[in-house]
């Protein structure tokens, strides 16, 4: 990015009532963003489910509020051409931006930000796209080896010049999609979105002054930082911890993935570091991590689980230092394939709340459903229009300390299911059942939620794709929980036959009548279960969401017998010795041996190497990453 | 015959105002509320209003009645048990509600589920189905529904609710169960959703039926007892009762449907303040309503509230037709405080309550409130009108020193601080209603009310730029003056979802038409006379498979003289106003609605008789020094009850009255109308960018 002035940030103090005003109008700003997408958007993904995220950020990049790590500073390094006021700049190539979006579904839009003819910053909003072309419906071939089998990549181009659309661009681009008008109305839309900060910021500058507002934007990331630094020194152990799980395929019959996480710190600085992760995938479940991005969901994670009340910035990025092979599932050289990344992005918050878990063990949580599952149905109808559907499922949230995992509801937040209603009025499929199955969360003093079952019966033929995972590993639990229960899908045909779906799957043919049984794994249960109350056992059992078989075998709870209960549970306890830290269910090795007898698929096997993707030993990722940050630390900041 | 009386029962007071339909005799009293059963402080005011004007209740033509008992119902969790029948497969509808959990990303740790109006255990499953289209899909199993009530009734629920999938398109078999519970438990109630809320969206609807059948015991009792005690006085006429999008109800529709009164309190506030302003000439406002623990404001456009399509209430969204008023958890009680971790200046949501309330009350509160800091600033003098109650300025500054000492300011600043921060959390809130739905609040009119709007109003106007800022006499409440001039609504909707271009003009004017005959046959029903009689028609509308509908106002000649693009062309009007832009994509209908409007006769306010001159030093009752940007300016102290028509008064400056303060700010003044309203003013034209 070339000859644009960027604005300096000030060197003056801002009196602390002012602070605390700008830092509210820039949260509302934020919630302002939001809330303009959904009500202009049109695909269901983003408009009812609400996949998307906004942020504002200072004149370098960094984000100041929102939802996600920037990118900004990275993906415009190389941008070409100067940027202007009024200029939307559209990327969705995970390889054009250092992995800022992870998959090429979702269109990140920057709209800069200029003040009297200084950039003053960035708002930023990227969304899901029901459809980005090429070979399958949804864009996420199960499939697919490289990213060229998925679809079509735009690098950062502009969309808009000067305010005045680039329609020539824009045209081009929705003329390989299968939606182009509910691409172009979420595109739109989140173009209002990313438009209505930019009002708001300058609104701010004219109020307080733009030296104000810019050192406000410091100040903010300066307080951030501060106190991440207390919760390092507080909850980072010095000495090295680790923790692995599971991702348990790539679609291609190859797995499971080992990823693997050590955290230890030195000082106030902390150190996270991926050596150990299983090399990329073949299959697209590769997650092209950016540093940043995970800087933000260590910061995330940190602050909600031990003090939800801070406003979380870039602010801390300094004080994390993050370790990722190149070559490794989690940075993947070009041009694997990246579709499916949901599980390995859902499964690092499993490992990093194991890793943290280990130094503060009654502050984190156990295993969730553990992925982002997806249904798709698309084909043509009698009329000969072209139907298409995508949903996002859902399942257990694992048991926490504040209480129970909830049944049957989204780890993404602020996602909604689609009103059956919906379903059935713009979809030929007719939902029979729509309920959380009984006993699939993990037992625990505080129970992990159940996975969802959902019955499709489709009312035309076409073809179905799957994503899910958690078929094969289990959620696990923590302290003496229980894990959940495992994923499945199965199809039964009009004709009366059934057959067990694979986790991942596409071009599934299915006719009009057959039904698709989807389940959802449950969550991982959180301490002992032989502790929890009687009398929420049997509340449990009374909702049906518990059996009475697994409120005795798990619980130790005879329901309606007090003193049957209590001699039951003092042998259980007896019986069974101390509680393990972690519940991961059996041994893999035992998984994957009773793999085909309990799931009737076959196991997945060890991948061969990619003769052309070579992994960095992780000493080479540390080595090189302390380099780093030597050189920034020499540099004047 | 011929007068009116307006009551609304508060958290702290009910209020009441008998006015004379003709005349213009106006009459007010005020009693303390008796929340155990309000109808108790009713019939107090009653008797009490009746003696003082002499009226008898014989002479009572209509009394119009705000009341809380189904919201608080909600907040409190006090509701009935509720049996809910669904359709086979979804019992767990309430249980799984959308899904959804509290953002941030990991904001599932600590959320909290609230427990739905129906529990999984009182929830049935019945054997049936229709599809999207409103076809029989599998026939109901009418004695597998009838065992199904039995053992719900049997289990001891107090209240039935029956919501099955696609009802919205055909709800032949929900009134099928209705007739069955009807038929062998004539007196136990029952809610049907189509008749509550006959839209699509299955969680929406079931939710809002289950509301209706929560709050349903606890409104019926209290109208019973409402009606006997009225009954005991003499009272004869009519009772009707404040719904949330401020139209009224009859006592019978109230008992089967509360839950469409389940925001009446804040909707007699809107309905209040566009009675005054519309009055002093104002027909576009913003109302600003700051009570102790919240403050509610809301938008109101040609002299009519907003209306929304659906309610926040404790955990629930309730679709229910709603004022669109915005709440924030922030009033006068409001505690400020400095997170050690962060040191940024917070104020709220933790609220000092009425016990033991601020540091300046003297009842052994030490939290520093936005209260103490209008006392240390000096916006609240020290002693308040009618000698009731002394402040303790001691107690307040040590409070607030604390916040200082934190931040590293003086006492003074600190208190200037707490004001400045909640005054931008108004203005946040005021900027929600209006700018954020494109509209300029520079054109509006700001009507301050509750018990610390008033002492806000001028600096939160500032930020805004909403001038005049409008203080009407006894702002404390203004609930009973909105119970007094609200309509008589009722809508009559039905789910018609279709693309603008495969719908036939026709069949959208005859259902219209339809919808209109039963809003007509309501108002006969509820014996409005002809000529107040008029039936509004709306159709909501949205970009084909968008997820949020706005309501399109229309007439049926309209239509009929211009065809469907007619709607088209409105709704892209709307779209662009709120959100800046129109799509080249297909419009879609999703519901048209017939409204029922049975309009009363506003009473007549006096107009203040002397007319005085702009010296207002008469009414001046003490001096003192009021902190403003660092300086301490010589600030006058008003009485507003000796304040008169034409008198002109020079920010800054307080006025104070039985059951608020007004503040007016340096570099403003105020004025006194014909009405007695205080209007504030810039002194010099100020136009700020908001």
């Amino acid at each position: 990015m070339k000859d644009v002035k960027i604005a300096q940030i000030p060197d003056i103090e801002v009196d602390p009532v002012t602070l605390d005003i700008i830092e509210g109008a820039l949260k509302n700003a934020r919630h302002e963003m939001d809330a303009v997408l959904f009500r202009t958007a049109m695909s269901p993904v983003i408009r009812e489910q609400h996949d998307e995220f906004p942020m504002i950020t200072d004149p370098l990049g960094r984000m100041v509020v929102g939802q996600f790590g920037s990118y900004i500073s990275e993906m415009m390094e190389t941008y070409p051409e100067p940027v202007e006021p009024g200029d939307v700049i559209l990327t969705n190539d995970p390889y054009k931006c250092g992995g800022a979006i992870s998959h090429v579904n979702d269109w990140l839009v920057l709209v800069p930000i200029f003040f009297e003819e200084e950039l003053i910053g960035w708002s930023s909003m990227f969304g899901h796209m029901m459809d980005m072309g090429g070979p399958l419906p949804g864009s996420l071939p199960t499939g697919a080896k490289t990213i060229y089998g998925e679809a079509m990549r735009i690098p950062p181009v502009k969309i808009f010049r000067k305010g005045e659309p680039v329609n020539d661009v824009i045209n081009m681009i929705l003329n390989n999609v299968r939606l182009p008008d509910m691409n172009r109305a979420d595109l739109m839309g989140i173009v209002a979105g990313c438009r209505t900060a930019e009002k708001r910021v300058h609104e701010i500058c004219e109020r307080f002054g733009k030296s104000t507002y810019l050192a406000t934007c410091k100040a903010l990331l300066d307080r951030t930082y501060k106190a991440m630094a207390q919760l390092i020194l507080q909850n980072i152990p010095e000495e090295p911890q680790s923790f692995e799980d599971w991702v348990d395929d790539d679609g291609l019959g190859h797995g499971p993935y080992k990823m693997k996480l050590t955290i230890w710190r030195e000082g106030n600085h902390a150190f996270f570091d991926w050596s150990g992760t299983d090399p990329q995938a073949m299959g697209p479940i590769n997650f092209y991590l950016n540093e940043g991005m995970f800087k933000m969901f260590i910061g995330i994670y940190l602050i909600m689980v031990f003090d939800p009340q801070i406003l979380f910035n870039d602010g801390f990025y300094p004080l994390l230092h993050v370790i990722i092979p190149d070559g490794s599932l989690l940075h993947p050289k070009f041009p694997a394939a990246l579709g499916c990344r949901t599980h390995a992005l859902t499964r690092l918050f499993d490992v990093l709340g194991g890793t943290l878990a280990r130094k503060s063990p009654e502050h984190t949580t156990a295993a969730g459903y553990g992925t982002s599952p997806y249904m798709l149905y698309s084909g043509w109808d009698r009329n000969g229009d072209f139907y298409y559907l995508m949903e996002i499922s859902y399942g257990g949230i694992p048991g926490r300390p504040i209480g129970d995992g909830m049944d049957g509801h989204s780890w993404w937040p602020l996602f909604e299911n689609i009103p059956t209603e919906y379903l059935e009025a713009y979809y030929p499929v007719r939902i029979d059942s729509y309920t959380t199955i009984t006993d699939s969360g993990g037992a625990g003093f505080h129970r992990g939620g159940n996975g969802i079952e959902k019955l499709y019966v489709f009312l035309e033929p076409g073809e179905i794709s799957i994503h899910d995972d958690r078929w094969l590993t289990y959620p696990w639990g923590i302290l003496g929980g229980l894990p959940g229960k495992r994923s499945e899908k199965i199809l039964r045909r009009i004709d009366g036959t059934e057959e067990r779906l694979p986790s991942k799957c596409d071009e599934v043919r299915v006719q009009a009548g057959d039904v698709l049984v989807y389940r959802t794994a449950g969550g991982g249960g959180w301490k002992d279960p032989l502790d929890r109350p009687v009398e929420r056992v049997e509340a449990d059992v009374d909702k049906g969401l518990v059996s009475r078989e697994k409120a005795e075998s798990d619980y130790g709870v005879l329901v309606g017998d007090a003193t049957g209960t209590e001699k039951l549970r003092k042998a259980m306890r007896a019986k069974r010795g101390e509680v393990k830290d972690f519940d991961l269910g059996p041994p893999l090795e035992e998984i994957l041996a009773t793999c085909e007898a309990e799931t009737s698929l076959q196991p997945p096997v060890a991948p061969e190497p990619l003769s052309w993707a070579p992994m960095e030993t992780g000493e080479q990722a540390l080595r090189r990453v302390r380099e780093q940050d030597q050189r920034e630390a020499s540099e004047p900041a | 015959m011929a007068y009116r009386l307006g009551v609304d029962v508060g958290g702290t007071f009910t209020d009441l105002m008998l006015a004379h339909d003709k005349t213009e005799e106006v009459f007010r009293v005020k009693t303390p509320s008796t929340p155990a059963d309000p109808s108790e402080g009713v019939l107090i005011g009653v008797r009490r209003i009746l003696k003082e004007s002499g009226v008898s209740a014989a002479e009572l033509d209509y009394v119009m009645h705000g009341t809380t008992v189904a919201t608080n119902a909600v907040l409190e969790a006090k509701g009935a048990r509720v049996g809910l029948i669904t359709t086979k497969g979804f019992g767990q509808i309430l249980h799984l509600a959308r899904s959804q959990t509290p953002g941030p990303l990991a904001g599932w740790m600590i959320m909290i589920k609230p427990d739905p109006p129906a529990a999984l255990e009182d929830t049935r499953e019945a054997d049936e189905r229709m599809d999207a289209k409103g076809n029989v899909v599998d026939a109901l199993n009418e004695k597998q529904v009838q065992a199904l009530i039995e053992d719900l009734i049997e289990s001891g629920v107090e209240s039935l609710t029956v919501s099955l999938i696609n009802s919205y398109a055909n709800p032949a078999h929900e009134r099928r169960i209705k007739e069955l519970l009807t038929e062998s438990h004539p007196d136990f109630p029952v809610t049907i959703s189509s008749d509550v809320l006959p839209e699509f969206r299955e969680y929406e609807r079931t939710l809002t039926a289950c509301m209706n059948s929560y709050v349903r015991p606890k409104v019926a009792g209290y109208i019973k007892n409402l009606e006997s005690s009225l009954e005991d006085l003499g009272v004869s006429c009519p009772v009707n009762i404040l719904r949330s999008d401020a139209g009224l109800m009859s006592l019978s529709l109230t008992q089967e449907k509360p839950v469409y009164g389940i925001l009446s309190g804040p909707a007699g506030g809107v309905a209040g303040a566009i009675a005054v302003a519309t009055r002093a000439g104002f027909d576009d406002i913003l109302t600003f309503d700051m009570g102790g623990t919240s403050t509610d404001v809301a938008l109101c456009e040609n002299g009519r509230p907003t209306i929304a399509r659906e309610t926040e209430l404790g955990h629930f969204r309730v679709k229910v037709p709603s004022v669109n008023v915005h709440s924030v958890g922030a009033g006068g009680g409001s505690i400020a405080h400095v997170p050690e971790i962060t040191k940024a200046l917070r104020v709220g949501p933790e609220s000092a309550g009425a016990d033991p309330g601020p540091a300046c009350y003297g009842k052994g509160g030490d939290a520093p409130t936005v209260t103490d800091a209008n006392v240390v600033v000096g916006h609240l003098p020290p002693s308040l009108i009618g000698g009731e109650m002394q402040l303790d300025v001691e107690a307040a500054k040590t409070a607030v020193a604390k916040i200082g000492e934190a931040l590293g300011l003086d006492v003074h600043q600190a208190a200037q601080g707490i004001l400045d921060i909640v005054n931008e959390n108004m203005a946040g809130a005021l900027r929600l209603v209006s700018v954020q739905k494109g509209y300029d609040p520079r054109d509006f009119a700001l009507i301050a009310f509750g018990g610390a709007g008033p002492m806000h109003a001028n600096a939160v106007a500032a930020i805004m730029g909403s001038f005049p800022v409008l203080v009407p006499p006894g702002p404390g409440l203004l609930c009973a003056e909105g119970d007094l001039v609200a309509d008589f609504r009722e809508e009559f909707a039905q789910t018609y979802i279709r693309t603008i271009d495969r719908a036939e003009a026709e069949e959208v004017v005859s259902t219209l038409r339809a919808l209109g005959e039963d809003a007509r046959g309501w108002l006969e029903r509820e014996g409005i006379a002809a000529d107040r009689q008029s039936v509004d028609y709306s159709v909501d509308m949205r970009y084909y498979r968008q997820g949020y509908e706005i309501p399109v106002t229309v007439s049926i000649e309209d239509l009929e003289k211009n065809g469907l693009e007619l709607l088209a062309e409105r709704f892209n009007e709307i779209h662009e106003q709120y959100y800046g832009y129109r799509m080249p994509a297909e419009c879609e209908m999703v519901n048209l609605r017939a409204v029922g409007v049975g309009r009363v006769a506003h009473p007549q306010r006096p107009e203040a008789e002397q007319i005085g001159d702009a010296d207002a030093s008469a009414a001046i009752i003490d001096e003192h020094k009021v902190y403003f940007e660092g300086d301490w300016l010589p600030t006058q102290i008003y009485d507003r009850a000796k304040l008169q028509t034409g008198n002109k008064i020079e920010g800054p400056a307080v006025i104070a009255e039985y059951d608020s303060t007004t503040v007016v700010l340096d570099g403003y003044s105020a004025e006194v109308d014909q009405y007695l309203n205080i209007l504030i003013n810039p002194n010099r034209p100020n136009r700020p960018n908001s």
